[in-house]
């Protein structure tokens, strides 16, 4: 059956696939190209961190220069304590985009199956995983997120758990919305009639069909975790203090604003572009693989 | 819809009482209580006392029914940072800076919003589009302190311009307002564009051309009537974006609002507190819920809520 469809018939025109469409639309949004430019050349510099920066996130090993304004050995100045400014920025990388992307990873994790539950029974089910979605709509996400970096006294991990027990909602609503406008469809009933079970249904047909709106949610859920850690830590109940992260940053550098502006304005800036590209490349890409999504 | 309203009122309900329970477990389960005194700690006999006389000593479902038979009798607990007071005094001096700030900033910022995505949907690719784009697309992605620390740097350490905190002179206010406002102008200014967007390439729109309605008549009349959906289902988001965003707002303009109650009622342990103040938020974006709800309703005769909505 394969090896008939995949025989080559010679005049044919070329084929062009539905992911060299979505590419071609993605690369006529300029904004969303440079948000993911800027995104690549972020993550790049994450991941090489101890080879762009001379010293290590905490060595506090210009003590003499501390406060030190910007100059040619120190990128972004020295901070408060004598560490090297700009490899504090460039660790805080790390620390936001391994958040962002473990949350997203974990957000779509506990998303699909709920979705895809809500949206293939319907009924008590759906009622039941609205309703608590419902519940996750009218709580405020940073103060019980306050709340439970509190009582788990913040950390890593805790963060990346909050981050995605918020962050699942969008996800689900997402993969709920496209699985209950495909289990209508006529190769899904098909299936059924063969005898398919609900599970090899979800998994072999609806899930599949469901892909982009996944990637879209995965994408749109990292800056989302990103801010919250960010917010968390300025807060003083996210990473705590060794660790470089920008939202704490943020906090320290608001006392020294006055004097020394290098100490705001630098993990200010990282944030606000860091967020901005991730957003600016996730609508790009929302728009790219699913334009009926758009707005959404 | 009278019936639709009550049951949604009934279905609010219930996940308000849900809710109250999980924060009070959560709030409850953080270790340390008000009493631990970091440096001076109390003498073991003297801190079981006053446990006991705030009621700390009994299991955790027995302090929440209390609680809330207080709640409904609108008695909210002694807060445990001033005994002498009540609550409704202590909060009565905190809530005005709060409703003046936020208030403003979403009557400025929402107008402003709506009008730029207006603006930017019917001069589409000009520079008051790119202007539109930009403006929700940094509101929406920039977290509200970055703003508010921004806006310190610029306008009251280089330019000089505006206090940088303090509260009580309208001089005062322009930072913290703008910094508010930019939550409801980016959230309706991207909404009201691609709504507006989407309506305009609606056939009825031509229709109406065809009938030689002046472009005014068109658009004030029928295609902002159509598009406004979009903008109350929006509201919701974006009123618990300004209120969650108060906490930081206040915090960095030094405002002695609310916001600063809810972060320093979790760090020490001020359970009537922080539960008020957590109560106050729920009740408010619960009412947010079911206003937007009814008004979805309401403005679209297209939807009749005669059975469960999917």
């Amino acid at each position: 059956m394969t090896a008939l469809l995949t025989t080559p018939m010679p005049p044919a025109p070329r084929q062009r696939g539905p992911l060299w469409f979505a590419w071609r639309r993605f690369r006529a949004n300029k904004a969303a190209v440079v948000g993911g430019i800027v995104l690549g050349v972020i993550t790049l510099l994450a991941i090489l961190a101890p080879l762009v920066t001379k010293t290590g996130p905490n060595d506090q090993a210009f003590l003499t220069e501390n406060l030190f304004p910007p100059s040619w050995d120190h990128w972004f100045g020295v901070d408060d304590l004598g560490r090297d400014f700009w490899t504090r920025i460039v660790y805080g990388a790390r620390v936001s985009l391994t958040i962002g992307f473990a949350a997203a990873t974990c957000s779509v994790l506990i998303g699909i199956p709920l979705g895809a539950i809500a949206g293939y029974y319907g009924g008590r089910a759906d009622w039941l995983i609205m309703r608590v979605i419902e519940i996750f709509s009218v709580v405020p996400p940073l103060l019980a997120a306050m709340l439970l970096g509190a009582l788990t006294q913040g950390g890593f991990l805790t963060i990346v758990v909050i981050a995605a027990l918020f962050g699942w909602v969008q996800v689900c609503l997402l993969v709920r919305a496209q699985i209950k406008a495909f289990k209508e469809k006529e190769f899904v009933r098909a299936a059924q009639a063969l005898g398919a079970s609900p599970g090899y249904i979800i998994r072999r047909h609806l899930i599949p069909n469901a892909i982009s709106p996944i990637i879209v949610g995965f994408v749109l859920a990292i800056p989302l975790a990103m801010m919250l850690e960010a917010s968390l830590s300025f807060l003083g109940v996210g990473i705590p203090p060794p660790t470089p992260s920008w939202g704490q940053m943020i906090n320290v550098g608001m006392n020294f604003m006055y004097f020394y502006w290098h100490m705001a304005v630098f993990p200010t800036a990282a944030l606000a572009i860091t967020v901005m590209a991730t957003t600016l490349f996730g609508d790009g890409l929302r728009d790219a693989l699913d334009p009926t999504l758009k707005g959404a | 819809m009278t019936g639709f309203i009550i049951r949604r009122l009934l279905s609010i309900s219930v996940t308000f009482i849900i809710v109250s329970i999980l924060i009070f477990t959560m709030m409850h389960a953080i270790p340390g209580g008000p009493f631990d005194g970091g440096e001076m700690p109390l003498p073991p006999a003297v801190r079981e006392k006053m446990m006991a006389q705030f009621g700390l000593d009994q299991p955790v479902w027995v302090q929440y029914l209390k609680y809330m038979s207080g709640v409904i009798r609108l008695d909210f607990g002694v807060p445990f940072q001033s005994p002498g007071e009540t609550m409704f005094s202590l909060l009565a001096d905190a809530w005005l800076p709060s409703l003046v700030l936020g208030g403003l900033g979403v009557l400025i910022g929402a107008p402003l919003g709506i009008l730029l995505g207006i603006a930017a949907a019917l001069h589409r690719n000009t520079w008051i589009d790119y202007l539109a784009s930009a403006v929700a697309t940094i509101g929406l992605t920039v977290p509200v302190f970055v703003t508010s620390m921004l806006l310190i740097l610029i306008f009251a350490v280089w330019l000089n311009w505006f206090p940088a905190s303090g509260w009580g002179e309208p001089i005062n206010w322009v930072l913290p307002i703008t910094a508010y406002a930019t939550i409801p102008m980016a959230t309706y200014a991207r909404y009201t564009r691609s709504a507006m967007l989407d309506t305009l390439n609606k056939p009825f729109v031509t229709v109406l051309r065809a009938k030689g309605l002046t472009e005014n008549k068109i658009i004030y009349g029928h295609v902002l009537r159509n598009s406004a959906i979009p903008m109350v289902t929006v509201f919701l988001p974006m009123f618990i974006g300004t209120a969650t965003g108060s906490i930081f707002v206040e915090a960095m303009f030094r405002v002695p609002g609310l916001g600063s109650y809810f972060v320093s009622s979790i760090r020490t342990r001020d359970y009537p507190l922080e539960m008020a103040l957590m109560l106050m938020l729920t009740v408010m974006f619960c009412v947010a819920y079911l206003i937007s709800d009814v008004a979805y309703a309401l403005l679209n005769p297209r939807i009749r809520y005669g059975d469960r909505k999917g």
